[in-house]
């Protein structure tokens, strides 16, 4: 099983998670984030009051699926996410060794 | 193991007995008080069994005291012995609790002698309590009455010191567990407002009074008859749902959580009405009642302990009692038991008129923030905001569930009411722009409306949006507002959302949304007005609707949009023309469907609607609205704005230095480009409007737009080098006579989605070809270009970003664009 992780701009998540649904993605997992990459913080000015703003917001999206699925999630991502300006986001990808619900007690892919 | 007892095994039935008698809905303080003399018959007889008592008794305290039992409250019991003999006082208590404990009942029990009563009760508040509520029940039953009476007498010589350790607990309960007045999983004896605040108001009347309980409290004039009356409905209430919430959960939990409401609703006999689901009438119910004690408590302890200030008298008016109201919100006091008798015995009408004293006395409430919100609450409590504000009525008491409001709809709306005061005083200094945007708006009065009925419409029937700006517009009117702060107002009530929805959910990357952002909004002061509305409505949301993560993304978004009217790219005006223009172009093109021409409208930058004539935009329609191929050239040619020049429109798919190629194309085809307005619509097709001329006849035939076209097609199939074309071309002509000096300028303040880069530079053939293959090479995306001929000079005007979507505001690369054009410019 993998855990893919996926941090990509606020207003892409809508799209992310339809097409995350639609492929029969039974579940995932989103958190309000914030930090930086090439796109780096910048100053906002308001009626002349200058503030610094270091990180830029993001989602991240995380999503745990078995072995097969992985390119499959990671190429709808992709697609339902990209602008093709900066800023975009990323996506990694990492083994998950044990899966639980919590509520059956079923382990490993039963539990996706 | 040892027999249960007669009585033990009567108690244990008859309790059942009880519990079934009636629905879990139904046992309120009657089936408390039976359950306590249950108890106590079982302990009379147990006492009995033991034999001689020596002394003893035993003494019901707390909640068993009062004679309120719920279905798992603890039998809370005091044996009082005189301390001759603490091994038979020990022995003897095992023999009666034993038997109880054996049973499966929880009793909490102490041994003490008199002198141990007083001293427990010295140190310890609950202690103190517990034994206020005592009751013999059974043995020597000469030593109680004494304890109490020293216990009273001790009060009595401090009433006001212990009146004020019950409001400090009263405090730290509220800390601890919250308020049952709003929040949606209540703990309801502890709670602010639950029944330990009624039981505390009797509790302090044995400070005040001789006689117990509440009648004490109003003997002593600090507790209104009204005002009794609905403690009493309250008490009565919360034990009912205490015992119903005991009864289905077999558990003595006192946290009315989520998933116990829908039986207890259905148990308490709610059903779902339109617009209220039985939970949420139960729910209602609760912080009804809730408020009234909170409410009263507050007053009670307020006056016990603030007593000797002079009431004022109260005239029997609309605006009289309004006026008592703007003072003690000035003053941040509670208003006088003897004033309150007053404004309740001012006899107003149902529905009260807005005079235009009414209005400001109103208005000066609303202006105390924090403390005007306290006698707002006040009115609230004994019924006459509803009949100044009729549309108050269906947000009072309403719960929300959803992830993100703690309170109910009338909570929430004076607490951004606060909230909003006091942003405007400026003292949260830690949100950015808030000083700048409270600065901006003149009209203050404006925004504590705006805050106070954001939510209005939230009646739980549709869209609260529209339904709260009709409802608020009503009241407004009502009122007599003054046009503007009429309009600020409900302008307000109708955008409260537009901020955090678009900064959440859209691009604000998207030069054209926040055009459109700023039409809706229209000036910079309304914007500064939205934008303190939607920090107070998160700061009265509860913690999740404000973080710095939203608060980021609602600030660029305020910025930007700021900065588009700050240069006029939209505004009020701007505005209007745009819907103006939208709604000729439906008409002009009547003939297609609505939705197809609301596609056109949205694809379209808000830039090409604002400049282009409507004729011409009538005639591209058809060229952009079926979808474009990779390599497919669509042109329109027709007659230019002054005889001799031609209007063409070139529609291709946009793509790294097409401009150039269209350019040279034109160039090669013969053709003199006097100006050039290039747009991109939303899905990336090149929308390329110029004017031009032949560049050696005054007429301009079909062969030479064919060949313009040929050129263009091989050039973007890669099967012809302009660049090698137009330069053999221009060598075969004489170099402009004008000599003035080319000149690049780079500005990134202009815009904040675009860098701007102006070229002037003398006319000459294939000028704007190079220009634009330089801007190509350098991977800069061409947004926009304006380009005009004066007088041999011409002068372009590019929006540019790189292809990431940057604007280019590094310096190396700003100075190779300066370096790379000056020298691609010139003659």
């Amino acid at each position: 099983m993998k855990l893919v992780v996926a941090i990509v701009k606020p207003f892409k998540l809508d799209e992310v998670k339809e097409t995350l649904r639609e492929m029969g993605v039974q579940g995932l997992t989103t958190t309000e984030v914030e930090g930086f990459g090439r796109q780096r913080g910048h100053t906002e000015v308001y009626r002349g009051a200058e503030y610094q703003v270091d990180f830029v917001p993001k989602v991240k999206v995380e999503v745990v699926c078995d072995d097969d699925q992985v390119d499959q999630i990671i190429e709808a991502i992709v697609k339902a996410a990209r602008t093709g300006k900066i800023g975009d986001g990323k996506i990694w990808v990492t083994p998950a060794e044990q899966v639980i619900r919590i509520r059956t007690g079923e382990m490993g892919p039963d539990a996706l | 193991m040892s027999v249960r007892p007669a009585s033990v095994a009567r108690l244990l039935d008859e309790l059942r007995a009880l519990d079934r008698a009636y629905s879990a809905g139904h046992h309120g303080r009657w089936s408390a008080a039976r359950r306590a003399e249950l108890v106590d018959a079982c302990l009379r007889d147990l006492l009995a069994e033991v034999g001689s008592s020596n002394g003893v008794a035993l003494v019901a305290q707390g909640g068993y005291g009062r004679s309120e039992l719920a279905p798992g409250s603890d039998i809370d019991l005091l044996i009082l012995h005189p301390g001759a003999d603490p091994d038979g006082v020990a022995a003897l208590a095992e023999r009666v609790l034993y038997p109880l404990w054996d049973a499966g009942l929880t009793v909490g029990h102490a041994v003490r002698t008199p002198d141990e009563c007083l001293a427990i009760a010295a140190e310890r508040l609950d202690a103190a309590t517990a034994m206020l509520d005592g009751r013999h029940v059974s043995g020597d039953p000469a030593t109680w009455p004494r304890v109490r009476d020293r216990l009273v007498a001790g009060i009595r010589r401090d009433p006001r010191g212990f009146a004020g350790r019950l409001r400090d607990d009263a405090r730290e309960r509220r800390e601890r567990h919250g308020s049952v007045s709003w929040l949606l999983e209540p703990e309801l004896k502890e709670g602010a407002g639950g029944l330990r605040d009624v039981h505390s108001l009797g509790w302090l009347s044995a400070a005040v009074a001789d006689e117990p309980g509440l009648a004490g409290l109003v003997r002593a004039a600090v507790l209104r008859g009204a005002e009794r009356a609905s403690v009493e409905a309250a008490w009565e209430f919360l034990v009912r749902v205490r015992s119903a919430l005991h009864l289905e959960t077999g558990r003595a939990t006192d946290r009315l959580f989520l998933d116990q409401q829908p039986s207890i609703a259905r148990a308490m006999g709610f059903e779902d009405e339109p617009g209220l689901r039985a939970v949420d009438g139960l729910m209602r119910a609760v912080f009804e009642h809730a408020r009234q004690v909170e409410h009263v408590r507050r007053l009670v302890f307020g006056r016990f302990l603030r007593a000797g200030s002079e009431a004022p008298e109260v005239e029997p008016t609309a605006e009289g009692v309004l006026s008592a109201f703007a003072r003690v919100a000035r003053e941040g006091v509670v208003m006088p038991a003897a004033e309150l008798d007053g404004v309740e015995a001012a006899e107003l009408p149902v529905a009260i008129a807005w005079t235009e004293e009414v209005r400001e006395a109103f208005l000066r409430i609303l202006r105390e923030g924090e403390r005007g919100v306290r006698a707002l609450e006040a009115m609230d409590r004994i019924g006459l905001l509803v009949r100044l504000v009729p549309e108050w009525g269906p947000v009072r008491c309403r719960p929300q569930r959803d992830p993100y409001h703690r309170y109910t709809v009338d909570v929430h709306l004076l607490q951004a009411l606060a909230a909003m005061a006091e942003l405007l005083e400026g003292r949260d200094r830690a949100e950015p722009m808030v000083a700048e945007a409270a600065a901006a708006v003149h009209d203050r009065d404006a925004l504590l409306l705006g805050a106070l009925f954001h939510d209005i419409g939230k009646t739980g029937e549709g869209s609260h949006v529209p339904i709260g700006a009709r409802m608020a517009l009503a009241a407004f009117d009502r009122m007599g507002l003054p046009d503007g702060t009429r309009g600020l107002a409900s302008f307000l009530v109708s955008e409260h959302l537009l901020l955090s929805d678009t900064a959440t959910r859209r691009d604000l990357a998207d030069d054209d949304l926040v055009l459109d952002v700023a039409a809706r909004v229209g000036t910079p002061e309304r914007l500064a007005a939205l934008y303190l509305l939607t920090v107070a409505d998160a700061a009265a949301t509860g913690p999740a609707a404000w973080t710095p993560w939203r608060a980021t993304l609602i600030r660029e978004l305020v910025a930007k949009v700021q900065r588009v009217l700050e240069r006029g790219e939209m505004g009020a005006e701007t505005a209007e023309r745009l819907t103006e223009r939208a709604d000729a172009l439906r008409e002009l093109l009547a003939g297609i469907e609505p939705a197809e021409v609301d596609r056109f409208l949205l694809r379209m930058p808000r830039s090409y609607f604002l400049t282009i004539p409507l004729e011409r935009i009538v005639e591209h329609h058809p060229l952009v609205s079926a979808p474009i191929g990779a390599v497919e050239v669509r042109t329109l040619a027709g007659p230019g704005s002054r005889p001799g020049t031609y209007g063409l429109t070139v529609v291709a798919a946009d793509r790294p230095g097409l401009l150039s190629l269209i350019a040279g194309a034109l160039s090669l085809a013969g053709l003199s480009i006097l100006t050039a307005q290039v747009f991109t619509t939303e899905d990336g097709a090149a929308v390329d409007l110029f004017e031009v001329e032949g560049a050696f006849e005054h007429e301009v035939r079909e062969e030479r737009w064919r060949e313009f076209r040929n050129v263009l097609r091989r050039a973007i199939e890669g099967r012809l080098s302009l660049e090698h074309r137009v330069e053999e071309k221009r060598r075969r002509y004489p170099a402009p006579k004008v000599h003035t000096p080319v000149e690049v300028t780079v500005d990134n303040v202009a815009s904040d989605f675009f860098t701007v880069v102006e070229v002037g530079a003398p006319d000459r053939i294939g000028l704007l070809f190079d220009v634009t293959r330089t801007l190509a090479e350098l991977h800069l995306d061409v947004h926009l270009a304006k380009v005009a001929t004066y007088a041999g000079r011409v002068i372009d005007v590019f929006y540019v970003r790189d292809e990431l979507g940057r604007k280019v505001e590094e310096d190396p690369q700003v100075d190779e664009i300066r370096r790379a054009l000056g020298a691609r410019a010139v003659a």
